[in-house]
């Protein structure tokens, strides 16, 4: 009789199948507070195809798959959520596969981190860029992309999913598909029109309808004309505000904003950093940019024109030249600016770090703002805000996100914060990303249960042996 | 090992798994052997820290397929260099402690225990017979001297080229030297998590050491140094003596013009590889590059280099348990080195020398020691 890791051995090899302690162990938790569950088994595909024959052995033995890229989700998405699951950890399928410089995308594999993309673009295609997260450089790019997470580009074209200009995925059920412009053939991932667009059968579905094997993602030109700005505010309320006349007016390619905190421990205050009294509550780094100097100016003129405008009714709000952050705090600093990823290290305090994290309407995200900083205080956590402006101001982002020490105690006490900043988001009709079980349980309480029913249906009729990630996003 | 002194306990809640550990930062050149090779998450220094952590609280039980994820390491402490978190500096140390835990509770690889039992029997782990004093007699060395040359099993039983190059050049340059009876140093037990024998070995060569009257010990092997000079202290051992790695007074010599490098008329050109257990655990990346630029040749460096080096796939027990992958580790080396069009691969640890030359190619770049070159322009 040949065990279940013998038939995957045979898939990919006995090298890259591993049922230990050790691998079950660390498989079957990340740094947040969800519970863990152990794996029977870690597989590592290198190939579109290893990965169909490793989706088709699930449904001939009815054995649960968890799709694994790098484990930086911040939402405990690659833990299993029933026991027995198999992970299939794709990090040895970390090709990028090509760029196309008149089409401006390039197409990844799910393997592929922020930092290799920004070190092959910079090597090999000098005058494109892409996109970064606020997240260790060693995310999975696509990962980050099927969960509609966001980036130094955001704040003018909304959340990464929208970047995406197609995908290969193999699906439950064993077929390899693609959707967007790339059913046409390899050199031709231009875009997800004019087609049933497709992709959304696989953004935001956490892994639930299929394993996603390449993707094509837009690129950008780099402008040749920069500036980064620190932009000091006071009060939850203001200082929204503010940020949605400035990026309104277009200026902003990014608006990414901080609790002060944040800011300190970016200049390298220890752990805990507390709140003192008269310092500003938010600091936004601003980036602006032009195709010539002169159009630079101009946005450079009308940012200062509308901070001058708010200091009608808070006078200490300020407005600083990045150069002026840097001297005070290293050159380190044009890193925060110039590749997010790399200030994720003030995120390594300890080896806890959760968020409770939201999209929400730009009317309601003061007020969330406000009555989320009262919650963290009240469980006295360090007030790690991070909010950013939306697709032109179309919508917003707020989380707070907590470091900490995973003992007993904190994992409760976690889990209670961010509860309550959960309820407090839903109240304000946020929609929780990269969600956890039990915060999609809690927002399925108060959806449109049709939409919950569509979305149980979809995910049946593309997986009828319910093999994909079960238990997943609380299905 | 008391719960009072343990780097785990300390340090129990500092790794988030961020991967930082992974990859050069901002370079993103991969810089984990292990974790290149075997790919699951507990090969990486993140994964090795969750289950120390793991066991010390007692969420993991204790069992052997535990061992290869606790031994396949180099712990080249390269992952030191690239973790942003506040542990950063004491990952080898974690990994060491793992091993030895593992040691006490299931036992070590069989292959570390032979070396383990060599150590205790012959005073090396190769298992061959202990001649050390003869080259006293063989060199015409006196019997007490203001420095020994502290040689090292590995230049002793294996790559012998590397004693003989240190002695020819130390005589040339007219160093008061000699050699003593030497056991091993124990690296290659405290690498492995062996730490029972290591002090009675370590106490017989501060033994022999103070009776040969040295003011200096130094060392060919990188190893050797990084064991006496911070290994011994932590054990509660004390030389009483200065500890110099060859590189280091390879620099002194030239400085003062005890060593004078002829000229040539071809330089080749050399590229060097920097030793883990110099570089990255003791901070020596400028003496040997100082030699180097003093001699004919001209150097050029790999695209990974000092803190940054990759590995040469040899240390911390890799070689004598895993010497497919540790060959393999040591072939992206080499294929560093081939991209650099060096005529010679130099370097001073005989464990990177053996295991470059095992990597290499019949039409490979030679890999020689830096006494070895130094020794050929004087």
């Amino acid at each position: 009789m040949v065990s279940l890791k013998e038939k995957f051995e045979r898939i990919v090899g006995a090298d890259h199948v591993s049922d230990g302690a050790a691998e079950r162990y660390v498989y079957s938790r990340d740094m947040t507070e969800n519970p863990p569950r152990e794996p029977q088994l870690v597989v590592m595909p290198s190939t579109a195809e290893e990965v169909q024959k490793i989706v088709r052995l699930a449904n001939e033995e009815r054995v649960p798959l968890v799709p694994f890229a790098t484990g930086q989700s911040v939402g405990g998405l690659t833990i299993p959520q029933v026991d027995d699951a198999v992970i299939v950890d794709l990090k040895r399928m970390n090709k990028i596969l090509n760029v196309d410089e008149e089409g401006m995308y390039m197409v990844i594999e799910p393997g592929v981190t922020f930092g290799h993309v920004r070190k092959y673009l910079d090597e090999s295609h000098p005058d494109l860029r892409y996109t970064y997260a606020i997240s260790s450089p060693f995310t999975s790019v696509i990962a980050n992309a099927l969960l509609q997470g966001l980036c130094d580009l955001s704040t003018r074209y909304g959340s990464m999913a929208e970047f995406i200009n197609g995908l290969e995925a193999v699906l439950p059920t064993g077929e390899i598909v693609r959707v967007g412009s790339g059913i046409l053939g390899d050199d031709n991932w231009f875009g997800r029109y004019p087609l049933p667009d497709l992709v959304g059968l696989f953004t935001g579905w956490q892994g639930m309808t299929g394993i996603v094997t390449k993707m094509a993602l837009q690129l950008w030109p780099k402008k040749p004309f920069t500036r980064h700005f620190a932009l000091f505010t006071f009060g939850e309320f203001m200082t929204t505000d503010l940020l949605k006349q400035i990026v309104r007016a277009d200026l902003a390619e990014d608006a990414g904003a901080l609790s002060f905190s944040v800011v300190k421990a970016l200049i390298g205050m220890p752990a805990p950093i507390e709140a003192i009294e008269g310092e500003p509550d938010y600091g936004t780094f601003l980036t602006l940019s032009g195709i010539t100097s002169l159009e630079l100016d101009e946005k450079v003129r009308v940012l200062k024109r509308i901070v001058d405008r708010s200091k009608a009714e808070e006078p200490k709000n300020l407005l600083i030249p990045f150069e002026a952050v840097a001297r005070l705090m290293s050159e380190e600093a044009y890193g925060w600016v110039d590749f997010p990823s790399d200030s994720f290290k003030q995120l390594t305090e300890y080896d806890g770090l959760t968020w409770m994290g939201t999209y929400i309407h730009p009317k309601n995200w003061g007020e969330a703002l406000f009555k989320g900083r009262k919650i963290v205080e009240k469980y006295g956590y360090e007030l790690m805000a991070f909010l950013k402006p939306m697709k032109g101001m179309h919508f917003c982002e707020f989380k707070f996100i907590i470091r900490f020490k995973r003992d007993d105690e904190n994992l409760k006490r976690v889990h209670q914060c961010n509860n309550e900043l959960l309820d407090l988001a839903l109240d304000l009709k946020a929609i929780p990303y990269k969600t956890p079980v039990w915060s999609a349980k809690k927002l399925h309480e108060r959806a449109d249960p049709n939409f919950i029913e569509l979305v149980r249906r979809i995910r049946d009729l593309l997986d009828p042996n319910g093999i994909m990630n079960p238990g997943r996003w609380g299905l | 090992m008391t719960s009072d002194e343990s780097v785990i306990e300390q340090w129990l809640h500092s790794c988030v798994r961020c991967s930082n550990c992974k990859y050069v930062f901002r370079e993103y050149f991969p810089s984990c052997p292990a974790g290149e090779h075997f790919g699951f998450e507990t090969y990486y220094a993140s994964g090795r820290i969750w289950l120390a952590q793991a066991l010390y609280k007692g969420d993991l039980e204790w069992e052997p397929s535990l061992l290869d994820p606790i031994f396949a390491c180099t712990t080249c402490g390269n992952c030191e260099i690239q973790c942003l978190a506040p542990h950063s500096e004491h990952i080898v140390d974690m990994i060491e402690e793992l091993r030895a835990r593992a040691v006490q509770e299931i036992g070590g690889l069989p292959s570390h225990i032979r070396f383990r039992e060599n150590v205790v029997q012959c005073h090396n782990p190769y298992g061959a017979e202990h001649h050390n004093r003869n080259l006293v007699e063989t060199h015409s060395l006196p019997l007490q001297a203001e420095t020994v040359y502290f040689v090292g099993c590995t230049s002793n039983y294996r790559e012998i080229q590397i004693r003989d190059a240190t002695i020819s050049v130390l005589k040339k340059a007219g160093v008061d030297f000699t050699v003593v009876d030497e056991y091993c140093c124990g690296s290659p037990l405290i690498r492995t998590g062996q730490l029972a024998p290591v002090n009675e070995a370590a106490q017989h060569n501060v033994d022999a050491i103070r009776d040969a009257g040295a003011k200096r010990v130094v060392t060919s092997c990188s190893g050797c140094y990084r064991t006496l000079s911070r290994d011994y202290p932590k054990l509660g051992i004390d030389l009483g003596v200065e500890v110099m790695h060859i590189t280091q007074l390879l620099k002194e010599l030239i400085d003062k013009g005890a060593i004078v490098p002829r000229p040539t008329e071809h330089r080749p050109t050399i590229t060097w590889h920097d030793p883990c257990h110099l570089g990255r655990h003791m901070g020596i990346y400028d003496e040997p590059r100082t030699v180097i630029s003093k001699l004919p040749v001209d150097l050029v460096e790999m695209e990974t280099t000092r803190e940054n080096a990759w590995c040469c796939g040899a240390g911390g027990g890799a070689k004598a348990a895993y010497n497919d992958w540790s060959v393999e580790t040591s072939r992206e080396r080499i294929e560093q080195a081939l991209r650099t069009g060096a005529e010679f691969i130099v370097t001073a640890c005989p464990f990177c020398s053996r295991n470059l030359r095992d990597g290499c190619s019949e039409d490979g770049p030679p890999v020689i020691d830096l006494t070895e070159l130094v020794d050929r322009f004087i």
